[in-house]
């Protein structure tokens, strides 16, 4: 007796809406558009609130201005989106050059592990600093 | 993305090779964006958007580097801003705002052209950075070297 075989699964895959470069894009604009309010805020914080020379904080103006928690937050993401920002632009730069697919994962790992470094070591700047205020 | 001088492809050579850009899509690597001939102004300020993301990723590793003094003590932060409020570092301050206003600027017009909103508009768009950035930076840099 004949047994049904299921059919055979096609051995292209199944296309995404976009794919990875789409996704890679939505995420540069998207981060980059938070980082248009994110840095704003930031550069005027930074160069446009203290009266010192060049608006620049002194030691304990930076202690006592990242102790508010919704500073610390807004600092937090503003380090996040540019990370994922620079991360993703540097990438679409080193693409450019048309790597090679062993190369390729060589970048995004790269820049990957690069991003979360650079996310880590900067998180726990703004949090050690906010506990010394 | 097409990559240039693909072998096999027609036209390939022409790509690969440096000098005028005849086709969309680059012309021999990072060499290529800092050609200008042939370049429309939207190739040009694809160039810039570059250039400026390139050394604004350098400025934000050097910025983190310099928070950590933070993490040395008061003295250290005080000698530091001895430094950089010196009248050169001053202007450097205002070329660093430069690229963060046009890099922010051009890239809300990337976005909204690339997303497919107002692909009509790019020289408008490009106009519109030039007069938002532009009195922007002014404002800024007269304040940042102690005018305002």
């Amino acid at each position: 007796m004949a047994v049904a075989r299921p059919p055979e699964r096609s051995a292209a895959p199944r296309p995404r809406r976009g794919g990875r470069s789409g996704r890679a894009w939505r995420w540069t604009a998207g981060s980059g558009l938070a980082l248009v309010v994110l840095a704003a805020v930031h550069l005027v914080a930074q160069h446009f609130v203290v009266d010192e020379t060049g608006g620049m904080r002194t030691y304990q103006q930076v202690l006592d201005y990242l102790a508010n928690p919704v500073i610390l937050a807004v600092e937090g993401g503003l380090l996040v989106a540019v990370t994922i920002h620079a991360m993703l632009g540097v990438r679409g730069i080193l693409l450019d050059l048309d790597p090679g697919p062993r190369a390729r994962r060589r970048i995004d790992v790269g820049l990957s592990v690069l991003g979360v470094a650079t996310v880590a070591y900067g998180l726990v700047l703004l949090v050690t600093l906010a506990i010394r205020a | 993305m097409s990559a240039a001088g693909t072998p096999g492809l027609p036209g390939a050579a022409e790509r690969a090779a440096p000098g005028p850009v005849r086709h969309k899509g680059g012309a021999g690597g990072v060499r290529g964006w800092l050609d200008p001939r042939g370049r429309t102004i939207g190739g040009r300020s694809f160039a810039l958007h570059r250039l400026t993301g390139v050394a604004l990723v350098a400025y934000l590793y050097v910025h983190l580097g310099v928070l950590s003094l933070l993490l040395v003590g008061e003295s250290a932060w005080s000698d530091f801003l001895g430094v950089v409020t010196s009248k050169g570092f001053l202007l450097f301050d205002v070329v660093l705002l430069f690229a963060v206003l046009f890099h922010g600027l051009n890239g809300i017009r990337v976005a909204l052209v690339g997303s497919g909103y107002a692909v009509r508009h790019e020289r408008a768009l490009l106009w519109a950075v030039v007069a938002i950035g532009a009195p922007a930076l002014a404002y800024g840099a007269l304040h940042i070297l102690g005018g305002l």
